[in-house]
């Protein structure tokens, strides 16, 4: 259906919808109504469909692609069912999901920086030429151990006093950095307590009460991340984070703003919009607080078209002075606006006209981001030749829309598998024949197409690139291998990166981008992924696009930005963060261990009969762990899945005609 | 020396930081090489990009054209893209100009000489046939990734600095076992031989892949497998299969071929197929019908079996000899396991042996709805008769019931292939396998 031109496609995805709802394949049907982006038919499902268990696993769908869902009288009549219902939609139980894994595969236990750097692999003098200044490699030790133990609620850095209950060694490690790296360490406490709202919440606590700005503006930030993703019905982010947006300080403010724009990515919520629109319109506020108020309000209104939201920042970046347009924050604007209307074609036309209208400077950088964010995860040809003539351009004038351009392909071929290995086969051409502008920005293409998914000739191109003599390629090469090898543990992508640790032993920059992708390739210890594509490759969660996609923007200058002050960019990733498990429940939804085949998954479209559908398959007990490209079967008869896609969490009913040998 | 570790002898990685500062300056001193030590022959990255990915469903059918306009589309792209570049600035012009300037420093003739040690990224010591060593600079645009010590280089004729290297001294018999091209057929193409598959996995991918595993629980991963069975059972369609999903190199070898004419080749040819998969890690050397070096040892009377068996000792010694074989699985594949020599079965060579049965009725079914996907069939077929026959077929005969029958078709000139088809062809099939005797006369 990707491959169809035109109005055809969306013809044929309706007619699908139709038939499956007409056969009652209730969970496929939804599958297409989300694809389609349409609430009405998603509405429409629910209603047709009676059967409280079926409507749960709709529910999990939902979750897992991160939509906002309220769930009406019409719906469900009863009020305990309904609040169970939403319940599930609202991930609260998601890390209780996370920790039966984890401990199901027995990998509890913390990990600390140095388990990952494995220093004691290489010879002796690269972990003797320890010269690097030491607060850039706290920094990156701070983000490494908020990576690998994402969501386990416990650690070696920040968490360790809860045992020791001496409350001061958590406060060493936050000291060990410096100024702004404590905002980044505070905010750590956040990502190790992911999803776990109650006791992340308990344990932030006592940093808002720190005389630090940079502390309460992590701890803000914290906040956010633990929140992200997760709704609770008392909102404590906004109760929290709503006082600090107006603060004199603008670390704090940046923290607060971007704390809401995680925790409520994608949720529309009118409230936070009536109070972050006016910064963008208060011309005493200075650029990075604006930038971060841009991009956070893309956020929550991501893939939404909304005026005003659309409006307010137009104004802002009309309002900028020619100066202030040279700053390297100001392309979150353009993206934050960009990100308004992720996915949705067309209806990006009359914002990208009025753009036009825009200084120079900005003008063509603020059009290739509309377009690629538009056209992200369609897969439409043209607009990548079109994006494709954009790169072919030498450019004299030193002018930097071509990066967003490169990463626009990207954006727009990943939708599919094909597109993609073509869109690799692209950017070889951008390398070999691009200027330094495009080189740069086309490893974190390639790293976006490939994201958890470590392709074999992406990693060795990567390699390749890491070793560049362009300090700004091989820097972005780095980060992106480590984006490829996201939550795999993959052992050759970190016997890569332990060898470029030894080589750039000294140098500071290049080392902290090494230890940020040793962190991401262990990502939660290999149990979480980036990949914003779920239920088979053909739903694309909006807000985990997003969260990457403000990373890469960021990533585009380095040095200005992640090796700056801003590194807790990083952060945004939090959005794309997700478990890739296979865990089934029984129908009180209590973690239930039956049999499945795990393997590699066959293209079977088209082929008659019922055809293998996975090869080389090993049977493990659920819950276990899927790779990209894997798929799961039940090994056994006992039980019918609810959903035909076995992926996240997925409702177990028992088989009645199933007869014990 | 520098058994290829990246964290070599004498490459200055911190140099970079200064580049970066005296930006100003004329002169910048070129890269320093990634590496140091072994040659690097595997320059995967084009070509292996070069491929494009496979299109499925195999059947024609519009689903199946979209997506082939679709590569079309991005091909187009492509084209256009490098033929603007190529316009806007010609590559080979500027490769011409850049390569008579290199020709010019090169100078003519050129003297070969021998790389004997190299001092730092720009300097070496270097010893050519006749007469003393010489210290002497290497050019910036000699690959220093590929100099290793004791390769041929070669050297301006007057200041004899280096100025290249002269490359391939590989046995060409050896590299053309080298697997370019992965074959066609994957392991969805088996029909069945599913505990065959996972096994050889366990034993062959699985180690090159995740060598971790096998460390954590605290065992060596074995080295090799061999595969045997009933001729046409699959064993070298499963060979096929590991070469087209592994991302390892893969050799592949005859027995046959390593038996040579003179004394003491064969045994060399072996020394040199190990070496270069060893240079090529991780890799795959797959050895088809390996009874024709590997058959029991016994007193030999004449110099042709005596040289056999040195062949065969060389091999065992490169199974597993004193120098240990890194990231390198052996995968035999005989249909007489009996005969072989129980040294080259003995675990720590071979850990693993694999056998491969006749089809049973499932597999069968398999087999002949693979082979059948892509024939035009007519709507009275019924192949469940074939599948449930007292016969025993092997894989390879299915398929060639399965070609016969077409073959009938087609020299009736019909487009479709009937149930009759099918019937004369299992006959004939049959009645070539088992020599003349018709079938059923003697039940």
């Amino acid at each position: 259906m990707l491959y169809l031109p035109g109005p055809d496609d969306m013809l044929v995805l309706d007619i699908a919808y139709m038939i499956y709802l007409k056969f009652e394949e209730f969970p496929s049907a939804l599958r297409i109504a989300l694809f389609l982006d349409n609430m009405q038919y998603v509405k429409q499902v629910f209603t047709s469909c009676d059967g409280l268990l079926r409507k749960k696993q709709f529910c999990y769908i939902l979750a897992r692609h991160g939509v906002t869902f309220e769930l009406d009288d019409e719906i469900v009549t009863d009020d305990d069912d309904r609040e169970a219902l939403q319940e599930i939609i609202n991930n609260t139980k998601l890390s209780e999901g996370y920790l039966t894994l984890a401990r199901d595969i027995e990998v509890m236990e913390p990990k600390s920086p140095e388990d990952i750097y494995k220093a004691h692999l290489l010879d002796g003098r690269a972990s003797a030429g320890a010269n690097v200044d030491s607060a850039r490699q706290n920094l990156a030790a701070t983000f490494v151990n908020a990576f690998v133990n994402a969501g386990f609620g416990q650690d070696k850095l920040m968490t360790v006093p809860s045992e020791t209950s001496s409350g001061g060694t958590t406060g060493s490690w936050l000291f060990k950095n410096k100024e702004h790296g404590k905002a980044s360490a505070a905010a750590s406490l956040g990502m190790i307590l992911l999803w776990d709202v109650d006791s992340g919440l308990a344990q932030i606590d006592k940093y808002f009460h720190s005389n630090d700005n940079h502390v309460i503006a992590g701890a803000l930030l914290g906040v956010g991340i633990v929140n992200c993703g997760i709704k609770n019905e008392c909102d404590p982010a906004m109760a929290l984070l709503a006082d600090y947006i107006s603060k004199e300080d603008s670390t704090t403010r940046i923290g607060a703003i971007m704390g809401l724009g995680l925790a409520y990515a994608g949720s529309q919520n009118e409230q936070i919009r009536g109070n972050l629109s006016p910064i963008l319109g208060d011309g005493k506020a200075p650029l990075d607080v604006i930038a971060f108020t841009a991009i956070s309000l893309g956020l929550i209104y991501v893939g939404s078209c909304n005026e005003e939201v659309a409006q307010a920042i137009i104004f802002a970046l009309m309002d900028r002075s020619d100066s202030e347009l040279g700053d390297p924050l100001t392309r979150l604007l353009p993206l934050g606006l960009g990100l308004l209307y992720l996915g949705k074609q067309e209806s990006v036309e009359a914002t990208a006209e009025v753009s036009k209208t825009f200084n120079e400077k900005i003008r063509k950088y603020c059009d290739m981001t509309l377009l690629s964010c538009a056209y992200a995860g369609t897969g439409n040809v043209l607009k990548v030749q079109h994006l494709l003539g954009h790169c072919a351009q030498h450019l004299e004038k030193g002018e930097t829309h071509q990066g967003p351009a490169v990463l626009g392909i990207a954006m727009v071929a990943m939708a599919e598998e094909l597109g993609l290995e073509m869109a690799i086969r692209s950017l070889e051409h951008l390398l070999q024949y691009g200027e330094q502008n495009i080189r740069r920005a086309v490893p974190l293409a390639l790293g976006l197409l490939c994201i958890s998914n470590p392709k074999v000739n992406v990693m060795d191109t990567l390699s390749r690139l890491s070793h560049d003599s362009d300090s700004d390629v091989a820097m972005a090469a780095t980060i992106s291998l480590g984006l490829i090898g996201a939550g795999t543990n993959n052992a050759r992508i970190a016997g890569m990166l332990r060898n470029l640790s030894s080589y750039y032993y000294k140098e500071a920059s290049l080392l902290f981008c090494v230890r940020i992708a040793q962190g991401l390739v262990h990502l939660g210890k290999g149990l979480l992924t980036l990949a914003p594509y779920h239920s088979e490759r053909l739903l694309l969660s909006p807000t985990a696009l997003a969260g990457i996609i403000t990373l890469l923007h960021a990533c585009l200058d380095m040095k200005s930005i992640i090796l700056g002050k801003y590194h807790y960019v990083l952060y945004f990733l939090v959005l794309a963060m997700q478990p890739r498990m296979l865990m089934t429940v029984d129908e009180n939804l209590k973690p239930l261990s039956v049999p499945v085949r795990v393997g590699q998954a066959v293209d079977v479209v088209g082929q008659a009969g019922r055809p293998k559908s996975i090869t080389g398959f090993q049977t493990h007990s659920t819950p276990v762990l899927l790779a990209a490209g894997d798929r799961a079967e039940l090994a056994t008869e006992k039980y019918i899945p609810l959903s035909p896609i076995l992926e996240g969490f997925v409702i177990l009913k028992e088989n009645p005609e199933y007869r014990e040998d | 020396m520098g058994q290829g570790t990246p964290g070599g002898l004498n490459k200055q990685p911190g140099d970079r930081k200064q580049d970066g500062d005296k930006k100003d300056k004329k002169f910048e001193p070129a890269a320093p090489p990634a590496r140091v030590g072994r040659k690097q022959r595997k320059q995967k990255g084009p070509e292996a990009a070069a491929r494009l990915p496979v299109v499925t469903p195999l059947t024609k059918c519009k689903l199946r054209l979209l997506k082939m306009e679709r590569i079309k589309d991005y091909l187009l792209m492509e084209e256009e893209f490098v033929s603007n570049q190529e316009r806007l600035k010609p590559q080979e012009d500027k490769n011409e100009e850049d390569r008579s300037k290199v020709d010019d420093l090169r100078g003519s003739p050129m003297s070969v000489g021998n790389l004997e040690e190299l001092i730092d990224e720009n300097h070496a010591i270097v010893s050519s046939s006749v007469g003393p060593e010489y210290y002497v600079g290497i050019l910036s645009f000699v690959d220093k990734d590929q100099l290793e010590p004791g390769c041929a280089i070669l050297m301006h004729n007057k200041v004899l600095s280096v100025v290249g290297l002269l490359q391939d001294e590989v046995d060409p018999m050896v590299s053309v076992m080298k697997v370019e091209k992965a074959p066609l057929e994957s392991y969805a193409d088996i029909g069945g031989l599913d505990a065959q598959i996972q096994e050889i996995k366990e034993a062959v991918e699985l180690p090159l892949t995740h060598p971790e595993l096998y460390e954590d629980i605290g065992i060596k991963p074995p080295k090799g497998v061999i595969l045997y069975g009933e001729p046409g059972t699959g064993k070298t369609l499963l060979a096929k299969a590991v070469a087209n999903s592994t991302s390892a190199t893969f050799l592949r070898v005859v027995g046959s071929e390593l038996i040579q004419k003179y004394l003491g080749d064969g045994p060399k040819l072996v020394r040199e197929l190990f070496r270069v998969a060893d240079d090529l890690s991780p890799s795959i050397v797959f050895i088809d019908e390996i009874d024709a070096v590997g058959t029991k040892r016994y007193d030999a009377h004449s110099g042709g079996e005596r040289e056999i068996q040195r062949t065969m000792l060389e091999l065992l010694n490169q199974l597993d000899g004193f120098d240990s074989r890194g990231d390198v699985k052996v995968i035999l594949a005989t249909n007489r396991i009996d005969s072989l020599d129980p040294a080259l079965l003995r675990p720590g060579r071979i850990d693993r042996k694999i056998e491969f049965p006749l089809p049973d009725i499932k597999t069968r079914r398999r087999i002949f709805q693979i082979h059948t996907s892509r024939m035009t069939l007519a709507d009275d077929v019924n192949l469940e008769e074939f599948v449930m026959t007292k016969d025993e077929f092997s894989g390879a005969d299915i398929k060639a019931i399965c070609t016969e029958a077409g073959l009938l078709a087609l020299r009736e000139r019909r487009m479709k292939v009937t149930h009759v088809d099918f019937k004369k062809a299992k006959e004939k099939v049959m009645f070539k396998k088992k020599e003349g005797v018709p079938e059923g006369l003697y039940m």
